[in-house]
């Protein structure tokens, strides 16, 4: 394709891009939910007596729970019983144990979103652990990670393997009770990362996961868990895409992070599933749970996320500091359009002493859409000279979108100092002119100008995902302003 | 709904006993029996309401309020009016205090009575601000409400002298409630100046129970004063509810210092072009007093403009509770709302929860919100006590700096005056780190 058909190809095409549709034969339990259900997803996965009664136990809870409702969005009922909960590409006897005998239909799907599985995810140097749909077909890098101890692979094996960490572990930021969607996840999760980094070691690579969301009606319920051990460092990179489907799909992650002393997590996300046509047909629920925990003294964990897809996101990556002197910090870039809505933000959680965060949040909103800010700021009584930032600031493109901010703020010590600050703002006549004098047309200008508003957050990902997460703002407020 | 079930004052009963009042097919009448059957099926908020998330009415529910005082009241108003010459109402115990009272000469454009005295005008008026499905106050108030004062200022009108409510609650009957309902009604173009009081003897330990609303007809301009100051084992429940109509202008500054549990909602509504509104608030606690501010502001139609600070003191063991919201609604284009919330914590125990809102529907708007928790700058601090002061009378300086910015907005040289006087005598003398 010469230049020229790839820019009019992109002027036109407006569609969703990453909307294709994999035919790989799905091993999937029938639709509906019951105890029934748990015990058959605990079984297919061959799992142990323990986490059966885990899993249980979090089922048993959620029949007694109600949805949230307190989230600035609007959705028809989900019937939890049209959802099926386990899907499992097509397994051969012993499963794949080179990239060769992973089913060439599954790598050409990566290939067209652009997953350097194989050769370039060496290049890149990144390990890639691939989630297709609910089970993860392929590891890259596993043994060069072994052999400084880190331990990444699927949560699947990481139970079978490791029993005593999984024991220990899960389930202990994110408790199976926690709320609706986290107690829906620990009874029928069939898939996700598990990583832990042992005392002292900084992880050489960045470590990453693609999810996609493939079969028909198949939720995902992805359970990730990432332990940095002390005085150790890594970094955790999720990106997300899916194929264009009509009916709503839906996803409840969860996502746990343990930070011990002196340990450090830098977690990044680029989140672009299926946002529903331009009259919100279809389009992904996404309904996660993402917590850490800064168990250790000096403890530090970085939540970077860039929001751009599905068609509800309700997300709220936290982190409990528990540990003295321990940081948190959250940089988010949340994009809505058309009518994607959007509730999302942070919770601080000060503990321990001399504890600080920073949460810079950047909201832009367009076409019929809406996107909230809500966000939670607590200072524990015990928590000496604790310390917070906050900034939110939003963008409107267009008078049908709609922006909120619903910040609450809990000091009980007055030693804390907590600072709060928004602003909304459009994309004014003046720079849009500024722009155009020099010769940019309107559509780059405006994808300048909203860089130029997200760069706090953008600069906050590692290379490789800040170039994607630009091309991605632009992409998704392609004609949004005209 | 989320309902507080467990509510001892009979408050159906009392009701029922001050229907004599009320002619029958009038429309305050109707107002009552639709606030009766509201207040019987959702009662008074839980703390799952989140407008009630900080604040428990737990306590409250417990009282045993009484409604009939043994003899009619009279109070010594002197040390509690803050302007000397004001056309001025007393309400002492529930009952006007006419010999303490100035209503006699008042200038032609001014209507100043007791609500009482003016039912049918006012009824006219009644429940058009506030609305008594919102969870709170509003269908209690509307069903027992018996006193206040009517204020109706006519077209074209500047009122030269202040129009000034003392309320005070005497405390010589135990557990003692009120429910009042002020009125004002701001003709086209007028103007005026209104301060309310709210006061009590150290040993009241009742209830105030009132509700505000403003009419602000097109070009009317109302400066409006509020400064609580009950005894601290006293509840405060009051909502000052406005709508506001092309030009028109409400400056309102609202300062509390006294109660157990003091709350207010306050609420704008601009709904014409070139409506302003100021809120001002500042609060100062001690002890194991509540306060908790909610305020409202709707920006209805385009160009309208509004700018609100609320600062806040918090000593010992006290608790506050901050929640403004800001809405621009669809096409309210050219708006430009700022809003800031600023705290300053004294001690060790005290809490302060608070949440600037916003919720924007347009998108050629200048809206901007802060908030800020902290303590007394140490190196101030330092700066003072290097020049010879001693420790507690820098902090209660510094702290007194902090306040100062509300009390300065105060236009009412006057009244700005006696302000500062009554919050200079209740700073927190210094302030206990540890």
């Amino acid at each position: 394709m010469n230049d020229q058909t790839q820019q009019l190809e992109a002027i036109t095409q407006k569609e969703y891009k990453a909307g294709f549709y994999t035919d790989i034969e799905s091993d999937s339990l029938p639709p509906g939910l019951n105890e029934d259900v748990v015990r058959q997803i605990s079984k297919i996965k061959g799992e142990p007596e323990f986490m059966l009664e885990w899993r249980l136990k979090a089922y048993r809870h959620w029949l007694t729970m109600d949805t949230p409702e307190w989230a600035h969005v609007h959705y028809p009922e989900i019937d939890y019983q049209a959802v099926s909960y386990y899907s499992a590409p097509k397994k051969k006897t012993d499963g794949p144990k080179s990239l060769d005998e992973v089913d060439p239909e599954l790598l050409r799907t990566y290939e067209k979103l652009g997953v350097p599985l194989d050769e370039r995810a060496r290049l890149a140097g990144v390990a890639v652990d691939a989630v297709f749909d609910s089970v993860s077909v392929s590891n890259t890098f596993k043994d060069k990670l072994a052999e400084q101890g880190i331990l990444f692979m699927p949560i699947s094996e990481a139970i079978h393997e490791h029993p005593e960490l999984i024991k220990k572990y899960l389930g202990s930021v994110v408790p199976q009770k926690d709320n609706y969607y986290a107690a829906l996840n620990s009874a029928v999760f069939t898939d996700g990362s598990f990583v832990y980094i042992p005392k002292g070691v900084r992880c050489p690579m960045e470590l990453s996961t693609y999810f996609r969301i493939n079969a028909a009606n198949t939720g995902q319920f992805e359970r990730t868990l990432i332990i940095a051990d002390d005085d150790s460092y890594v970094s955790y990179l999720e990106g997300c895409t899916a194929p264009m489907r009509d009916e709503n799909q839906l996803h409840a992650a969860v996502v746990e992070l343990v930070a011990m002393d002196r340990a450090e997590i830098k977690y990044s996300t680029v989140q672009n599933w299926y946002p529903g046509d331009e009259n919100g047909k279809g389009g992904i629920y996404n309904f996660v749970t993402k917590r850490a925990a800064c168990r250790g003294v000096s403890s530090k964990v970085s939540w970077t996320q860039v929001e751009t897809g599905s068609a509800i996101t309700w997300k709220y990556p936290s982190v409990v500091l528990q540990g003295d002197n321990s940081i948190g910090e959250f940089y988010s870039v949340a994009v809505t359009n058309n009518m994607q809505q959007a509730d999302t933000g942070t919770k601080m959680i000060h503990l321990g002493k001399n504890t600080s965060s920073t949460i810079i949040s950047k909201g832009i909103s367009a076409g019929r859409s809406s996107n909230a800010y809500r966000g939670l700021v607590r200072i524990g009584p015990n928590a000496e000279n604790a310390r917070n930032y906050t900034e939110c600031d939003s963008l409107l493109m267009g008078d049908k979108c709609a922006a909120h901010t619903f910040p609450y703020i809990e000091v009980k010590n007055p030693t804390a100092q907590v600072e709060h600050e928004a602003s909304t703002s459009k994309i004014s006549e003046d720079q849009l002119f500024y722009c155009k004098q020099r010769g940019l047309d309107v559509e780059d200008a405006v994808s300048m100008i909203v860089n130029g508003f997200c760069k706090q957050v953008i600069r906050e990902l590692p290379m490789e995902f800040a170039v994607e997460a630009q091309n991605l703002l632009g992409l998704s407020l392609e004609g949004s302003v005209g | 709904m989320k309902v507080l079930t467990d509510i001892h004052t009979d408050f159906a009963a009392v009701a029922a006993s001050r229907d004599v009042m009320v002619e029958e097919n009038s429309r305050w009448h109707t107002l009552r029996q639709q606030a009766k059957a509201q207040f019987e099926r959702n009662g008074l908020p839980g703390r799952k309401e989140e407008d009630w998330k900080y604040t428990s009415l737990w306590q409250l529910g417990q009282e045993q309020f009484k409604h009939q005082v043994s003899q009619p009241g009279h109070a010594d108003i002197y040390d509690l009016q803050l302007v000397e010459d004001a056309y001025r109402l007393v309400i002492v115990d529930g009952r006007v205090d006419f010999t303490a009272s100035s209503i006699d000469n008042l200038p032609a454009g001014l209507t100043v009575s007791p609500l009482s005295q003016a039912i049918e005008r006012a009824s006219e008026f009644l429940n058009q601000q506030i609305n008594i499905e919102k969870p709170g106050f509003n269908a209690l108030n509307t069903m027992l409400m018996n006193e206040g004062i009517f204020i109706e200022v006519a077209a074209n009108s500047q009122i030269d002298k202040p129009i000034e409510l003392i309320v005070v609650n005497t405390g010589r009957t135990e557990h003692y409630a009120m429910h009042l309902r002020n009125v004002i009604v701001m003709n086209e173009s007028s103007q005026a100046t209104f301060i309310e009081t709210y006061a009590g003897n150290d040993n009241a330990n009742g209830l105030t129970e009132v509700i505000t609303e403003i009419n602000l007809a097109e070009s009317a301009e109302l400066f409006h004063y509020k400064l609580q100051r009950e005894a601290l084992d006293h509840y405060h429940i009051a909502t000052i509810a406005a709508k506001q109509a092309a030009n028109s202008k409400w400056h309102n500054s609202n300062i509390s210092l006294g109660g157990k549990l003091a709350r207010n909602d306050v609420h704008s509504q601009l709904l014409g072009e070139q409506s302003h509104v100021t809120l001002n608030g500042l609060y100062l606690v001690t002890g194991e007093q509540h306060v908790d501010n909610h305020t409202r502001i709707d920006h209805a139609v385009p160009n309208t403009t509004s700018d609100e600070m609320y600062k806040g003191v918090l000593d010992q063991q006290s608790h506050a509770v901050f929640n403004g919201k800001v809405i621009v609604h669809k096409d309210a284009q050219k708006t430009d709302a700022n809003q800031s919330n600023r705290n300053l914590l004294l001690s060790r125990g005290c809490e302060i929860d608070t949440k600037p809102e916003m919720e924007i529907y347009a998108d050629d708007v200048k809206c901007g919100h802060g908030s800020a928790v902290g303590q007394i700058n140490e190196d101030q601090l330092f700066f003072l006590r290097a020049r010879g002061l001693d420790e507690i009378s820098a902090r209660s300086l510094l702290t007194f700096a902090f306040a100062v910015d509300v009390i300065e907005r105060i236009s009412n040289q006057e009244l700005k005056k006696s302000i500062t006087a009554v919050i200079e005598k209740r700073l927190p003398k210094g302030g206990n780190h540890e």
